[in-house]
């Protein structure tokens, strides 16, 4: 039989070690295989890192998409940082940036609006035959000295053009930490991360109904941001139902509080009256 | 920079209940099957064997019994009491072989056997599943008792252990142990729980009935600590992270998207 591909082998791998060693692990994966370093660093949602722009004093979230070698472009003031030794760098070009800039005032407002702190950042970038970009969320919190919590929003979209319609194409991942330490409960951790994607196919409106380049600017991304808000509602949904449903009911699979001769009676019981009832 | 044998014998120590096998197949295919890197990786399956007491059946036998520091006779043999057996255990493989005869010769026996007995009633009445040990240790000082259950589920894309580790010192009359609990749900992601909870009672008496009481009611406490838990988790950290809807109850008016920003000053990295 051949061997499974590396590459697969590898994100196989990630899905099973623990989730909150993914920076760690996917370090140790490029150290052993070199040759998958590019596509696991491309492949692999890892949490994200947080400068501050030097020229607004905004703070602004980090990855591969915003990245020229050991520097990152800031969305507030579109220049690198630290300044790229061999001039500009990889930047969108006039059109994208300025949907680029719409998109950040946006999505600042949806920061605010569902995590009421955090950070936001939007990055778009030029495609042959349409744009493609990622919105990216992050917020952490410590509600007490023993208890904390972080959420990363990974959404990476991209958007082609056809006739009258565009096709939409949208990848997800949440990264969602919590931590819990108390004399009583010792501790408690509960990570993870979670993906989804959606495609879909929306018509493109009339650009000409909108003023001049504001409205061609801001019109093919405005699907996006309902998909977005969407896929993150449904995603918290799910996190919900697998950190505080799934992984209780398997504790409750492995250990019963109250004596299972007890609940195998009632369960007896129960059935006796339900065959009872059908004669 | 770590060597590539603690790299791999990293991956091995946080192996998720139960997919030992699959992470062992995917370093082989990674290392395209270099045989020497296996090899190192011995003392990391060792380790990884008797930290997680890995259950295994003894051929011709139908009870899964464990693997632990506690029961181990050296040159990779293990002892189990109430099957009064030793076998040889391959630790990659996670298979036993070359069972034979062995008797629990020791001061403690007694009271190894008495406590094996009442346990036993108390893992039947709370585990659906599960493996028990008692070991006499440090020279017959002590006793360690060992709970382990698991549940896997792959196809569900979950597996999941409960691990009870206690040591009995009779001459101080003291119980301390570690309770832990560690989950892995694997579809379209990938979640961890992972708990561990210190155990410290001091005991009335070291009758075999005295410490199962205490061992029960730590286990119950705790049980019902960490369900708990789920729930401030829930209402606490994770609320606080991210609303489920705007305080509007209704989502973002994208097209007036310039209006919400009237009379607000929403700063990114401010938080409250």
């Amino acid at each position: 039989m051949a061997s499974a591909d590396p590459l697969d082998s590898a994100l196989d791998l990630l899905r099973r070690l623990n989730p909150k060693d993914v920076k760690q692990n996917v370090d140790y994966l490029c150290q052993l295989a070199p040759s998958l370093t590019e596509e696991l660093l491309e492949s692999v949602d890892i949490p994200l890192a947080v400068k501050q722009c030097l020229k607004t004093k905004r703070d602004f979230l980090c990855c591969d998409y915003n990245r020229d070698g050991d520097s990152w472009r800031s969305p507030w003031s579109n220049e690198f940082q630290p300044p790229l030794d061999d001039g500009e760098g990889i930047a969108p070009s006039d059109r994208i940036r300025k949907m680029e800039v719409k998109a950040n005032e946006a999505f600042d407002v949806y920061r605010e609006l569902y995590f009421e702190g955090g950070i936001s950042s939007v990055y778009l970038w030029d495609m042959d035959d349409g744009f493609a970009g990622c919105v990216l969320l992050k917020k952490a919190v410590s509600p007490s000295p023993k208890s904390n919590g972080s959420w990363d929003s990974i959404h990476v979209f991209d958007a082609q053009d056809r006739a009258r319609t565009a096709h939409y194409k949208l990848t997800s991942t949440v990264i969602l930490s919590l931590g819990n330490e108390a004399e009583n409960l010792g501790t408690m951790d509960l990570s993870g991360n979670m993906v989804r994607q959606v495609e879909q196919d929306m018509a493109v409106e009339d650009d000409g109904s909108h003023v001049a380049n504001i409205g061609k600017a801001c019109g093919p991304i405005r699907e996006t941001r309902f998909m977005v808000e969407d896929m993150e509602l449904k995603m918290r949904n799910l996190l919900q139902e697998v950190y505080f449903g799934k992984a209780k009911d398997v504790v409750g699979d492995l250990r019963s509080i109250p004596p299972l001769s007890e609940t195998n009676r009632d369960r007896a019981t129960q059935r006796e009256m339900i065959n009872s009832m059908a004669r | 920079m770590a060597s590539n044998s603690a790299a791999l014998a990293s991956f091995v120590e946080s192996t998720p209940p139960g997919e030992l096998q699959d992470v062992t197949k995917a370093i082989k295919s990674i290392l395209a099957d270099d045989p020497s890197v296996l090899q190192s990786l011995e003392p990391a399956f060792e380790k990884y064997n008797e930290e997680q007491f890995t259950t295994v059946k003894l051929p011709g036998g139908s009870e899964e019994v464990i693997v632990s520091s506690h029961n181990s006779l050296g040159g990779g043999r293990y002892y189990d009491v109430a099957n009064q057996s030793s076998f040889a255990f391959d630790h990659a493989t996670q298979k036993a072989s070359s069972v034979q005869s062995h008797v629990l010769e020791s001061p403690q026996s007694d009271l190894v056997k008495s406590l094996l007995k009442s346990l036993y009633q108390h893992t039947l009445e709370h585990y659906p599943k599960s493996s028990l040990g008692v070991y006499p240790i440090e020279n017959d000082s002590a006793i360690a008792v060992v709970t382990v259950a698991n549940k896997y589920s792959p196809n569900n894309f979950w597996n999941g252990r409960w691990r009870s580790h206690y040591i009995i010192s009779p001459s101080n009359s003291t119980l301390t142990g570690l309770l832990r609990v560690d989950v892995h749900y694997y579809e379209d992601g990938n979640v961890r729980l992972q708990t561990s909870k210190p155990v410290s009672v001091t005991l009335s008496s070291t009758s075999a009935t005295e410490i199962s009481r205490q061992i029960a009611l730590a286990e119950k406490k705790y049980q019902e600590d960490l369900n708990r838990a789920f729930g401030s988790l829930s209402e606490g950290a994770f609320k606080a992270l991210r609303r489920q809807l705007p305080i509007t109850r209704q989502k973002l008016e994208w097209e007036k998207i310039s209006g919400y920003r009237l009379g607000q000053d929403i700063g990114g990295g401010r938080s409250r």
